[in-house]
Protein backbone atom coordinates (compact mmCIF):
# COMPACT_ATOMS: atom_id res chain seq x y z
CA UNK A 1 0.00 0.00 0.00
CA UNK A 2 1.52 3.39 -1.05
CA UNK A 3 -0.30 6.10 0.75
CA UNK A 4 -0.84 9.35 -1.28
CA UNK A 5 -0.40 11.81 1.61
CA UNK A 6 0.16 10.72 5.28
CA UNK A 7 -1.68 13.84 7.04
CA UNK A 8 -1.14 14.74 11.31
CA UNK A 9 -3.10 16.70 13.19
CA UNK A 10 -2.28 18.11 16.90
CA UNK A 11 -4.75 20.00 18.65
CA UNK A 12 -3.91 21.36 21.82
CA UNK A 13 -6.40 22.72 24.36
CA UNK A 14 -4.96 25.52 27.09
CA UNK A 15 -8.61 27.57 27.60
CA UNK A 16 -11.88 26.20 28.04
CA UNK A 17 -15.05 28.39 28.91
CA UNK A 18 -12.82 31.51 30.42
CA UNK A 19 -10.44 29.68 32.54
CA UNK A 20 -6.88 27.38 32.03
CA UNK A 21 -6.99 23.97 31.89
CA UNK A 22 -4.45 22.86 34.77
CA UNK A 23 -2.98 21.01 31.94
CA UNK A 24 -2.95 21.14 28.40
CA UNK A 25 -5.08 18.42 26.61
CA UNK A 26 -3.74 17.18 23.46
CA UNK A 27 -5.73 15.64 20.87
CA UNK A 28 -4.27 14.02 17.64
CA UNK A 29 -5.00 12.30 14.48
CA UNK A 30 -3.02 10.80 11.85
CA UNK A 31 -4.58 9.45 8.84
CA UNK A 32 -3.16 7.71 5.57
CA UNK A 33 -4.67 8.76 1.87
CA UNK A 34 -4.48 5.80 -0.67
CA UNK A 35 -5.83 4.16 -3.32
CA UNK A 36 -8.92 2.01 -2.67
CA UNK A 37 -7.81 -0.99 -3.40
CA UNK A 38 -11.60 -2.07 -4.89
CA UNK A 39 -12.11 0.95 -6.97
CA UNK A 40 -12.85 0.51 -10.24
CA UNK A 41 -13.84 -3.27 -10.10
CA UNK A 42 -17.06 -3.27 -9.73
CA UNK A 43 -19.32 -4.92 -6.99
CA UNK A 44 -16.59 -6.94 -5.42
CA UNK A 45 -18.67 -9.61 -2.89
CA UNK A 46 -15.42 -10.82 -0.77
CA UNK A 47 -13.52 -7.95 0.78
CA UNK A 48 -11.51 -10.13 2.99
CA UNK A 49 -8.33 -10.96 0.96
CA UNK A 50 -7.51 -7.77 0.31
CA UNK A 51 -8.11 -6.33 4.20
CA UNK A 52 -6.50 -9.05 5.44
CA UNK A 53 -3.44 -7.45 3.75
CA UNK A 54 -4.05 -4.08 3.53
CA UNK A 55 -5.74 -3.60 7.46
CA UNK A 56 -2.51 -4.75 9.62
CA UNK A 57 -0.47 -2.69 7.23
CA UNK A 58 -2.03 0.76 8.07
CA UNK A 59 -2.42 -0.45 11.60
CA UNK A 60 1.37 -0.10 11.51
CA UNK A 61 1.67 2.73 9.54
CA UNK A 62 -0.44 4.94 11.33
CA UNK A 63 -0.33 4.07 15.25
CA UNK A 64 3.22 4.92 15.50
CA UNK A 65 2.77 8.17 14.29
CA UNK A 66 -0.17 9.42 16.63
CA UNK A 67 1.77 7.96 19.40
CA UNK A 68 5.00 10.35 18.30
CA UNK A 69 2.78 13.09 17.95
CA UNK A 70 1.78 12.78 21.41
CA UNK A 71 3.56 13.96 24.41
CA UNK A 72 1.47 12.44 26.92
CA UNK A 73 -0.14 8.56 26.88
CA UNK A 74 -3.80 8.60 25.03
CA UNK A 75 -6.66 8.41 27.48
CA UNK A 76 -9.17 7.81 24.90
CA UNK A 77 -9.42 6.92 20.99
CA UNK A 78 -11.44 6.35 18.26
CA UNK A 79 -10.96 5.76 14.31
CA UNK A 80 -12.21 7.03 11.04
CA UNK A 81 -13.08 5.56 7.66
CA UNK A 82 -14.01 7.74 4.78
CA UNK A 83 -14.33 6.29 1.31
CA UNK A 84 -14.30 8.44 -1.85
CA UNK A 85 -17.18 9.45 -3.87
CA UNK A 86 -16.64 6.49 -6.43
CA UNK A 87 -16.17 3.73 -3.39
CA UNK A 88 -18.57 2.25 -1.50
CA UNK A 89 -18.84 2.61 3.00
CA UNK A 90 -18.31 -0.99 2.86
CA UNK A 91 -15.05 0.01 1.63
CA UNK A 92 -13.79 1.99 4.27
CA UNK A 93 -15.61 0.21 6.89
CA UNK A 94 -13.70 -3.20 5.72
CA UNK A 95 -10.44 -1.19 6.42
CA UNK A 96 -10.98 -0.63 9.71
CA UNK A 97 -13.92 -2.60 11.27
CA UNK A 98 -11.50 -5.40 11.83
CA UNK A 99 -9.20 -6.52 14.33
CA UNK A 100 -6.09 -7.03 11.90
CA UNK A 101 -5.96 -2.61 12.42
CA UNK A 102 -7.86 -1.84 15.41
CA UNK A 103 -5.52 -4.34 17.88
CA UNK A 104 -2.63 -1.85 16.74
CA UNK A 105 -3.56 0.93 18.59
CA UNK A 106 -5.55 -1.02 21.03
CA UNK A 107 -2.08 -2.71 22.14
CA UNK A 108 0.24 0.39 21.64
CA UNK A 109 -1.67 2.46 24.20
CA UNK A 110 -3.09 -0.67 26.39
CA UNK A 111 -6.49 -0.19 25.34
CA UNK A 112 -8.74 -3.26 25.81
CA UNK A 113 -12.33 -1.45 24.51
CA UNK A 114 -13.83 -0.89 21.42
CA UNK A 115 -12.96 1.88 19.01
CA UNK A 116 -15.43 3.77 18.75
CA UNK A 117 -15.50 5.03 14.99
CA UNK A 118 -16.87 7.23 12.12
CA UNK A 119 -17.26 6.14 8.85
CA UNK A 120 -18.65 7.79 5.65
CA UNK A 121 -18.47 8.81 1.88
CA UNK A 122 -17.11 11.96 1.32
CA UNK A 123 -16.52 14.61 -1.30
CA UNK A 124 -12.49 15.62 -1.07
CA UNK A 125 -12.13 18.20 2.38
CA UNK A 126 -15.70 16.86 3.96
CA UNK A 127 -15.40 17.21 7.62
CA UNK A 128 -16.15 14.32 9.97
CA UNK A 129 -16.30 13.92 13.39
CA UNK A 130 -14.44 11.34 15.13
CA UNK A 131 -15.91 10.09 18.50
CA UNK A 132 -13.43 9.38 20.96
CA UNK A 133 -13.97 6.91 24.15
CA UNK A 134 -11.83 5.73 27.16
CA UNK A 135 -9.81 3.19 26.51
CA UNK A 136 -10.20 0.29 28.78
CA UNK A 137 -13.60 1.87 30.19
CA UNK A 138 -16.36 3.05 27.86
CA UNK A 139 -18.67 4.43 30.21
CA UNK A 140 -16.50 6.71 31.60
CA UNK A 141 -17.70 9.77 30.72
CA UNK A 142 -15.53 12.63 31.30
CA UNK A 143 -13.88 10.90 28.22
CA UNK A 144 -16.52 11.16 25.58
CA UNK A 145 -15.69 13.83 23.40
CA UNK A 146 -15.15 13.94 19.47
CA UNK A 147 -12.83 15.84 17.24
CA UNK A 148 -13.70 17.15 13.86
CA UNK A 149 -11.52 16.80 11.17
CA UNK A 150 -10.88 17.80 7.74
CA UNK A 151 -8.39 16.87 5.55
CA UNK A 152 -7.39 19.00 2.53
CA UNK A 153 -8.46 17.72 -0.53
CA UNK A 154 -8.87 13.83 0.48
CA UNK A 155 -10.60 11.47 -0.30
CA UNK A 156 -10.63 11.68 -4.26
CA UNK A 157 -13.46 9.90 -5.62
CA UNK A 158 -11.12 6.86 -5.97
CA UNK A 159 -8.98 6.40 -2.80
CA UNK A 160 -10.20 5.69 0.74
CA UNK A 161 -8.45 7.94 3.87
CA UNK A 162 -8.00 5.36 7.09
CA UNK A 163 -7.15 7.78 10.12
CA UNK A 164 -7.06 7.24 14.07
CA UNK A 165 -7.58 9.50 17.11
CA UNK A 166 -6.38 9.91 20.00
CA UNK A 167 -6.86 12.41 23.27
CA UNK A 168 -4.30 12.62 26.58
CA UNK A 169 -7.35 13.32 28.50
CA UNK A 170 -11.03 13.64 28.93
CA UNK A 171 -13.15 16.93 28.29
CA UNK A 172 -11.69 19.98 29.34
CA UNK A 173 -13.21 21.07 32.69
CA UNK A 174 -15.37 17.65 32.65
CA UNK A 175 -17.56 17.71 35.67
CA UNK A 176 -20.53 15.34 34.78
CA UNK A 177 -21.31 12.70 37.63
CA UNK A 178 -19.71 9.09 36.78
CA UNK A 179 -21.74 6.64 35.35
CA UNK A 180 -23.24 4.30 38.06
CA UNK A 181 -24.57 0.66 37.57
CA UNK A 182 -28.25 2.01 38.86
CA UNK A 183 -29.05 4.21 36.27
CA UNK A 184 -28.47 1.93 33.03
CA UNK B 1 7.40 17.11 23.17
CA UNK B 2 5.46 19.11 25.67
CA UNK B 3 6.12 22.56 24.86
CA UNK B 4 5.43 25.30 27.48
CA UNK B 5 2.17 27.33 27.86
CA UNK B 6 2.22 31.00 27.83
CA UNK B 7 0.75 33.17 30.13
CA UNK B 8 -0.47 36.39 29.30
CA UNK B 9 1.55 39.36 31.14
CA UNK B 10 -0.67 41.79 33.27
CA UNK B 11 -1.23 44.82 32.11
CA UNK B 12 -3.18 46.61 29.10
CA UNK B 13 -7.00 46.16 28.27
CA UNK B 14 -7.77 42.75 29.17
CA UNK B 15 -10.39 40.61 26.95
CA UNK B 16 -13.69 39.85 27.50
CA UNK B 17 -12.52 36.18 26.63
CA UNK B 18 -9.04 36.55 28.53
CA UNK B 19 -10.45 37.25 31.09
CA UNK B 20 -10.14 34.05 33.50
CA UNK B 21 -8.41 32.45 36.17
CA UNK B 22 -4.60 32.74 35.09
CA UNK B 23 -5.48 33.48 31.63
CA UNK B 24 -3.31 31.91 29.14
CA UNK B 25 -2.57 34.03 26.23
CA UNK B 26 -3.41 31.16 23.69
CA UNK B 27 -6.65 29.36 23.80
CA UNK B 28 -5.09 26.26 21.57
CA UNK B 29 -2.53 25.28 19.33
CA UNK B 30 -3.18 23.15 16.11
CA UNK B 31 -0.35 21.89 14.19
CA UNK B 32 -1.40 20.23 10.91
CA UNK B 33 1.57 17.86 9.04
CA UNK B 34 1.50 16.32 5.47
CA UNK B 35 3.88 14.37 4.14
CA UNK B 36 3.21 14.03 0.32
CA UNK B 37 4.48 10.49 -1.24
CA UNK B 38 2.63 11.03 -4.59
CA UNK B 39 1.41 13.31 -6.27
CA UNK B 40 -0.27 12.69 -10.39
CA UNK B 41 -0.01 8.78 -9.86
CA UNK B 42 3.72 9.04 -9.57
CA UNK B 43 5.87 8.71 -6.59
CA UNK B 44 7.58 11.91 -5.32
CA UNK B 45 11.36 11.27 -5.38
CA UNK B 46 11.90 12.53 -1.76
CA UNK B 47 8.78 12.84 0.69
CA UNK B 48 7.52 16.56 0.60
CA UNK B 49 6.73 17.88 4.32
CA UNK B 50 4.57 20.30 4.67
CA UNK B 51 3.34 22.25 8.16
CA UNK B 52 1.28 24.75 9.50
CA UNK B 53 1.16 25.89 13.10
CA UNK B 54 -1.32 27.98 14.11
CA UNK B 55 -3.11 29.35 17.55
CA UNK B 56 -5.80 31.05 18.63
CA UNK B 57 -5.53 33.72 20.67
CA UNK B 58 -8.15 36.61 22.39
CA UNK B 59 -8.10 39.34 19.79
CA UNK B 60 -6.97 42.24 22.73
CA UNK B 61 -8.52 45.29 20.59
CA UNK B 62 -12.18 43.66 20.18
CA UNK B 63 -14.83 46.70 21.38
CA UNK B 64 -12.41 49.23 21.42
CA UNK B 65 -11.19 52.17 18.91
CA UNK B 66 -7.30 51.63 19.01
CA UNK B 67 -4.86 54.13 16.80
CA UNK B 68 -2.17 52.43 17.78
CA UNK B 69 -1.96 48.65 17.73
CA UNK B 70 1.78 48.84 18.39
CA UNK B 71 1.74 48.20 22.41
CA UNK B 72 -0.48 45.17 22.35
CA UNK B 73 1.31 43.86 19.66
CA UNK B 74 4.82 44.33 21.50
CA UNK B 75 3.11 42.31 24.42
CA UNK B 76 1.24 39.25 22.80
CA UNK B 77 3.44 38.44 19.72
CA UNK B 78 6.71 38.13 20.90
CA UNK B 79 5.80 35.15 22.36
CA UNK B 80 2.95 33.57 20.39
CA UNK B 81 5.61 33.80 17.27
CA UNK B 82 8.31 31.80 19.46
CA UNK B 83 5.59 29.04 20.82
CA UNK B 84 4.60 28.52 16.82
CA UNK B 85 8.42 28.49 15.46
CA UNK B 86 9.05 25.86 18.15
CA UNK B 87 5.91 23.48 17.13
CA UNK B 88 6.32 23.91 13.10
CA UNK B 89 10.47 23.30 13.58
CA UNK B 90 9.53 20.55 15.54
CA UNK B 91 7.47 19.04 13.01
CA UNK B 92 9.86 19.80 10.07
CA UNK B 93 12.90 18.55 11.78
CA UNK B 94 14.46 22.19 11.90
CA UNK B 95 15.33 25.93 10.79
CA UNK B 96 17.19 24.25 7.97
CA UNK B 97 14.25 21.70 6.79
CA UNK B 98 12.77 24.90 5.59
CA UNK B 99 12.76 25.97 2.07
CA UNK B 100 9.69 27.62 1.65
CA UNK B 101 7.62 29.65 4.30
CA UNK B 102 4.41 31.70 4.95
CA UNK B 103 2.82 33.26 6.89
CA UNK B 104 -1.29 33.71 7.47
CA UNK B 105 -4.16 35.16 9.52
CA UNK B 106 -8.05 34.65 10.83
CA UNK B 107 -9.67 37.89 12.44
CA UNK B 108 -13.03 36.77 13.89
CA UNK B 109 -15.86 39.10 13.11
CA UNK B 110 -15.81 41.37 15.85
CA UNK B 111 -12.27 42.42 14.42
CA UNK B 112 -11.11 44.34 12.09
CA UNK B 113 -8.16 42.78 9.28
CA UNK B 114 -6.22 45.47 10.65
CA UNK B 115 -6.00 43.98 13.80
CA UNK B 116 -5.14 40.25 11.98
CA UNK B 117 -2.06 42.31 10.40
CA UNK B 118 -0.81 43.95 13.32
CA UNK B 119 -0.20 40.53 14.38
CA UNK B 120 1.30 38.97 11.72
CA UNK B 121 3.21 42.36 9.61
CA UNK B 122 5.75 42.86 12.67
CA UNK B 123 9.10 42.04 13.57
CA UNK B 124 8.13 40.15 16.81
CA UNK B 125 6.63 37.39 13.96
CA UNK B 126 8.10 38.11 10.88
CA UNK B 127 11.93 38.46 11.69
CA UNK B 128 11.77 36.13 14.20
CA UNK B 129 10.52 33.47 12.14
CA UNK B 130 13.01 34.70 8.92
CA UNK B 131 16.09 34.09 11.57
CA UNK B 132 15.09 30.48 13.08
CA UNK B 133 15.08 29.22 9.53
CA UNK B 134 17.85 31.11 7.72
CA UNK B 135 15.57 33.29 5.59
CA UNK B 136 16.24 36.40 3.58
CA UNK B 137 12.67 36.81 1.45
CA UNK B 138 9.42 38.90 2.46
CA UNK B 139 7.76 35.85 3.98
CA UNK B 140 4.37 35.23 1.80
CA UNK B 141 0.93 35.76 3.42
CA UNK B 142 -2.78 35.65 3.47
CA UNK B 143 -5.65 37.41 6.13
CA UNK B 144 -9.27 37.34 5.98
CA UNK B 145 -12.06 38.05 8.60
CA UNK B 146 -14.29 34.84 9.42
CA UNK B 147 -16.41 33.01 11.32
CA UNK B 148 -15.26 30.12 13.47
CA UNK B 149 -14.42 26.67 11.32
CA UNK B 150 -13.36 29.19 7.82
CA UNK B 151 -10.58 27.51 6.13
CA UNK B 152 -7.16 29.79 5.21
CA UNK B 153 -5.13 28.95 2.42
CA UNK B 154 -1.59 30.17 3.74
CA UNK B 155 0.97 30.40 0.62
CA UNK B 156 4.41 29.92 0.72
CA UNK B 157 7.44 30.86 -1.16
CA UNK B 158 11.42 30.33 -1.31
CA UNK B 159 12.30 31.38 2.15
CA UNK B 160 15.78 33.54 0.20
CA UNK B 161 14.76 33.37 -3.30
CA UNK B 162 11.29 34.67 -3.47
CA UNK B 163 10.67 34.71 -7.28
CA UNK B 164 11.66 30.63 -7.61
CA UNK B 165 8.84 29.73 -9.05
CA UNK B 166 9.16 25.85 -8.14
CA UNK B 167 8.63 26.71 -4.45
CA UNK B 168 5.01 28.73 -4.88
CA UNK B 169 2.75 26.62 -3.12
CA UNK B 170 -0.23 26.93 -0.25
CA UNK B 171 -1.28 24.89 2.50
CA UNK B 172 -5.19 25.09 3.66
CA UNK B 173 -5.43 25.57 7.39
CA UNK B 174 -8.76 25.31 9.22
CA UNK B 175 -9.88 25.24 13.04
CA UNK B 176 -12.97 23.98 13.96
CA UNK B 177 -13.98 26.21 16.12
CA UNK B 178 -11.60 29.29 15.59
CA UNK B 179 -11.92 32.05 15.52
CA UNK B 180 -14.44 33.20 17.69
CA UNK B 181 -16.14 36.47 17.28
CA UNK B 182 -13.06 38.45 19.21
CA UNK B 183 -10.51 35.82 18.89
CA UNK B 184 -7.55 35.92 16.05
CA UNK B 185 -5.88 32.64 14.61
CA UNK B 186 -2.32 33.60 13.93
CA UNK B 187 -0.62 30.54 11.80
CA UNK B 188 2.61 30.15 10.17
CA UNK B 189 3.36 27.44 7.54
CA UNK B 190 6.52 25.84 6.22
CA UNK B 191 7.45 23.17 2.94
CA UNK B 192 10.69 20.84 3.06
CA UNK B 193 10.63 21.25 -0.94
CA UNK B 194 9.05 22.60 -3.63
CA UNK B 195 5.69 21.33 -5.46
CA UNK B 196 5.88 17.90 -6.61
CA UNK B 197 7.45 17.68 -10.03
CA UNK B 198 7.82 21.36 -9.93
CA UNK B 199 8.32 21.57 -14.09
CA UNK B 200 6.94 25.22 -15.58
CA UNK B 201 10.69 26.86 -15.54
CA UNK B 202 11.15 30.16 -14.22
CA UNK B 203 11.71 33.75 -15.52
CA UNK B 204 14.95 33.04 -17.05
CA UNK B 205 13.90 30.30 -19.01
CA UNK B 206 10.54 32.11 -19.87
CA UNK B 207 9.98 33.11 -23.61
CA UNK B 208 10.51 36.86 -24.26
CA UNK B 209 7.02 37.96 -25.08
CA UNK B 210 6.47 41.47 -26.28
CA UNK B 211 3.82 42.64 -23.95
CA UNK B 212 1.90 46.08 -25.17
CA UNK B 213 3.04 49.28 -23.16
CA UNK B 214 5.43 46.96 -21.07
CA UNK B 215 8.67 49.23 -20.43
CA UNK B 216 11.57 47.78 -22.45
Amino acid sequence: MSPRKLVTLVEEVQREGDRDLAGPLYMGFVAAVFKNPWAGQGFVEDLGPVLDELAPELGALLVPRLVAALPAPVEAYGKAGIVGLAGEVEHASALIHTLRFGNHLRAAVGGTTLLPSVEKRSAPGGTFDIPLKHITDMTVRSHHQTYEVRVAEAPHPDEILVGVAGATGGRPHARLAEFRADEA
Amino acid sequence: MQHTSIVAETGGPVPRNGAGPKARLVRKHVLVVEEIELDGGRAVPSTLRRAAAAAVIANPWVGTVTEDLGPAVTRIVPAVADALIARLLQALGGGAAVEAFGKGVLVGLDGEVEHGAAVIHTPHLGDRYRHRVGGSSVIAFAERRAGAGASLLIPMWHKTEATTRSHYQAMELRVPDAPNADEIVVALAAASGPRPFARIGDRRTDPVLAVEGAPA
